[in-house]
């Protein structure tokens, strides 16, 4: 390693530091911002140092929770590895990572590298990096993406991988504009899918929008869906048919702490309680497998793993179970109503619904989901919040499902604790999770005091 | 009694939650003892207009619009006709400028139906937020939310509503929407009619009444949630006036 690189990364790191004690904070990509002003390259050769294979991991959900299963199971096989952590998926937040990763000597110590890169930045991070494997977990359209902008993330992405040809791509077979993407790439690609259609009925929506064949342009049409586009698809008109998944998952299992499901002579229990987590487990797991790596850990390490539901967000206040789930779309949504239905105990369900921009304005997709199936909840009341909260009432009238509203959403959070079925469910989009979480906290303590006081 | 709604190509034109619109046609006509029959028309699908009494026609992207407007073609005649003979329709988003003579892309033009003498033509800045209108048709203000490249012009046609708070047909805050006989268009989803009940019932008054020739009886309903929803929104809005227009002037 030269003189100058080590020079680079301990100026980056100290300048960093500093920054932090002046500020306080926020100081996840100011190395890499300032490591990248003085080294251009300095990203290409910190992975350059990396000893054996680097993943990238991209796509519009599950980006996270795939790169950290797959951090976690190597680091089970007992391989040093590095990470980048949530919210530094750009350029300089990746180049951190691995300047952050360096010892006092500037030098990287690891085996592996797992990188999650937001699809917008890949353009620019991909050729720094050229990694050995990139895992692509799906292509959506979300609801605040109402006019195409899946066509450009779709370009960009293609751009991307265009550049790093001898990068090993690793797709979802079941998602058409994956497959389609890997297909016109050019790169090598391998395949993980779930050949079954899940038994989750409530999963699908009535009324679905047609998924159009980029290849010519005809209607697809679809032998089963899991949820969103994921499905089993063929193109009548081009031929274009769903692949063959190397890495396919059966005998699938939910049920409310969790999953069992087989991967070949392979048999996994895991907490993921919902399919979407399904495909990331089954993502990280094909990735080790295409790296050649036996993932001998893998069942014990898997039946370990914190899908992230849990710990933060679920709650026991004064005997009563409370957990807060976060829904950002109206796939999410779905997801969510499936997930209480299959908890057939008796519970109050509230759902929180804000209209800022990270929320989406527009409240009308609220109508693409299904909740007329929370009429078998086995719910005592359902209760709306948020600034929508009238619309997500008006919601349920329209099928016949009774609704309160309120306007204070502690009020009626300690009513649910003191009078209520002991069993909550509170269901918010997204700038509702951080405030609802905060609430929940703050309760706990409150609660906790009043124990102490009787 | 009975209504039959045709929902034109749902698959393809359905990016609004236009399931509410069907939805709230259907609750409100179940909870009056109403009986009312959806049918989805698919591509392909030929439609008897002598047998519908109410037709749905939503919104999708530009592409969806062009494979409808092909489809669309081939009834046009029928369509026009159901119209001239006092057909109820609802279009909104795409389904309102499919209505009109053409709708000029940045690429191309798609030529519409030509049932409404009014064309659109596509501006790069997309508009899109909450709208309030006030209709001479309704006591309450219609809500919905705005989200269009299109501008529509609509010559001497008759607009929806006067803009309490958006931006509307042309973007400058003034007019939204057409009504023509029983005939309503407009931008505005979220969906529209559930937070509308005021519109739901007018089209579904109009169906009726058309059907069986008098003037049918049609009880009100409770509608404390609707109004709530609706409520809500105009209150957000009512003590600025329309900021959105007062900017528009500024600049010009
Ligand atoms: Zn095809």
């Amino acid at each position: 390693m030269g003189f100058r690189r080590n020079l680079v990364i301990r100026f980056a790191k100290w300048a960093s530091n500093m920054s932090q004690k002046i500020r306080g904070g926020q100081g996840v990509t100011l190395p890499g911002y300032i490591a990248r002003k003085l080294d251009h390259n300095i990203l290409t050769a910190l992975n350059g140092d990396v000893r054996k294979k680097t993943f990238v991991v991209l796509g519009t959900n599950g980006k996270t929770t795939t790169n950290s299963i797959l951090y976690n199971a190597l680091t089970a096989e007992g391989e040093k590895v590095i990470i980048n952590k949530t919210g530094s998926n750009m350029m300089n937040g990746v180049t951190s990572a691995y300047v952050l990763a360096t010892d006092k000597k500037g030098r990287l110590d690891a085996d592996y590298a797992c990188i999650e890169v937001d699809e917008l930045a890949s353009l620019t991070v991909l050729p720094e990096i050229r990694p050995d494997y990139l895992i692509l977990t799906n292509i959506y359209r979300d609801q605040l993406d109402r006019f195409g902008e899946v066509d450009i993330t779709f370009q960009k992405l293609k751009e991307a991988i265009k550049k790093t040809p001898n990068t090993v791509l690793l797709i979802n077979g079941d998602d058409v504009l994956s497959y389609t993407l890997a297909k016109e790439s050019g790169n090598e690609f391998h395949v993980y899918g779930i050949n079954e259609q899940i038994f989750d009925d409530t999963s699908r929506s009535e009324i679905r929008e047609s998924i159009f064949c980029r290849q010519c342009g005809h209607k697809l049409e679809y032998k089963f869906f899991h949820y969103g586009q994921l499905g089993d698809y063929a193109c009548p008109n081009c031929g274009l048919t769903r692949p063959e998944a190397e890495y396919s998952a059966s005998n699938i299992r939910l049920t409310n702490v969790g999953s069992t499901f087989d991967v070949g002579d392979r048999s996994f229990t895991t907490g993921a309680k919902a399919p979407y987590n399904i495909y990331n487990t089954m993502a990280a797991y094909a990735a080790l497998r295409m790296a050649g790596l036996e993932a001998a850990y893998f069942e014990e390490m898997i039946a370990a793993y914190d899908y992230g539901n849990s710990r933060e967000s679920q709650f026991d206040i004064a005997g009563t179970h409370l957990q807060i789930h976060l829904a950002k779309n109206p796939v999410g949504f779905q997801q969510k109503v499936s997930l209480v239905l299959r908890d057939d105990t008796p519970k109050d369900i509230i759902i929180l619904i804000n209209d800022e921009a990270q929320d989406g304005k527009d409240v009308s997709w609220l109508w693409d989901v299904d909740f007329q199936y929370l009429v078998d909840a086995n719910a005592n009341s359902i209760i709306a919040a948020g600034k929508r909260g009238y619309d997500m009432q008006l919601r349920l009238k329209y099928e016949d499902i009774p609704c309160e509203v309120t306007q204070n959403l502690k009020e009626t959070i300690c009513d649910c604790i003191d009078n209520r079925s002991s069993n909550l469910y509170i269901i918010v989009n997204y700038t509702g999770l951080y405030s609802t979480n905060t609430l929940l906290k703050n309760l706990e303590t409150e609660y906790a005091g009043k124990e102490g006081q009787s | 009694m009975k209504l039959n709604i045709a929902h034109l190509y749902p698959d393809l034109l359905n990016l609004y939650g236009d399931r509410g619109n069907i939805q709230c046609f259907r609750k409100r006509l179940e909870w009056r003892g109403i009986e009312c029959e959806v049918t989805q028309y698919l591509q392909g699908d030929t439609i008897d207009f002598s047998d519908v009494d109410i037709v749905l026609l939503g919104g999708g992207s530009d592409r969806e619009q062009e494979i409808v407007c092909e489809e669309l073609k081939k009834i046009k005649d029928d369509f026009k006709e159901y119209v001239e003979n006092d057909g109820v329709v609802l279009a909104v988003c795409g389904g309102y400028q499919l209505l009109g003579k053409y709708y000029k892309t940045n690429t191309k033009s798609i030529e519409g139906l030509g049932i409404l003498d009014i064309y659109t033509e596509w501006e790069p800045e997309r508009l899109i937020q909450n709208i309030i209108l006030e209709s001479d048709l309704f006591d309450m203000p219609i809500v919905g939310f705005e989200n269009h490249g299109g501008r529509t012009y609509i010559g001497n046609h008759t607009p929806l509503g006067k803009v309490f708070y958006g931006l509307g047909n042309i973007g400058k805050g003034d007019f939204e929407g057409v009504v023509y006989k029983n005939v309503i268009a407009t931008y505005l989803h979220g969906p529209l009619l559930p937070k509308n009940p005021q519109v739901c019932d007018y089209l579904l008054k109009k169906a009726l009444d058309r059907k069986y020739g008098t003037d049918v009886e049609f009880a009100p309903l409770e509608d404390e949630m609707e109004k709530a929803a609706n409520n809500y929104i105009y209150a957000r809005y009512s003590n600025k006036g329309n900021v959105l227009q007062e900017n528009i002037k500024k600049r010009l």
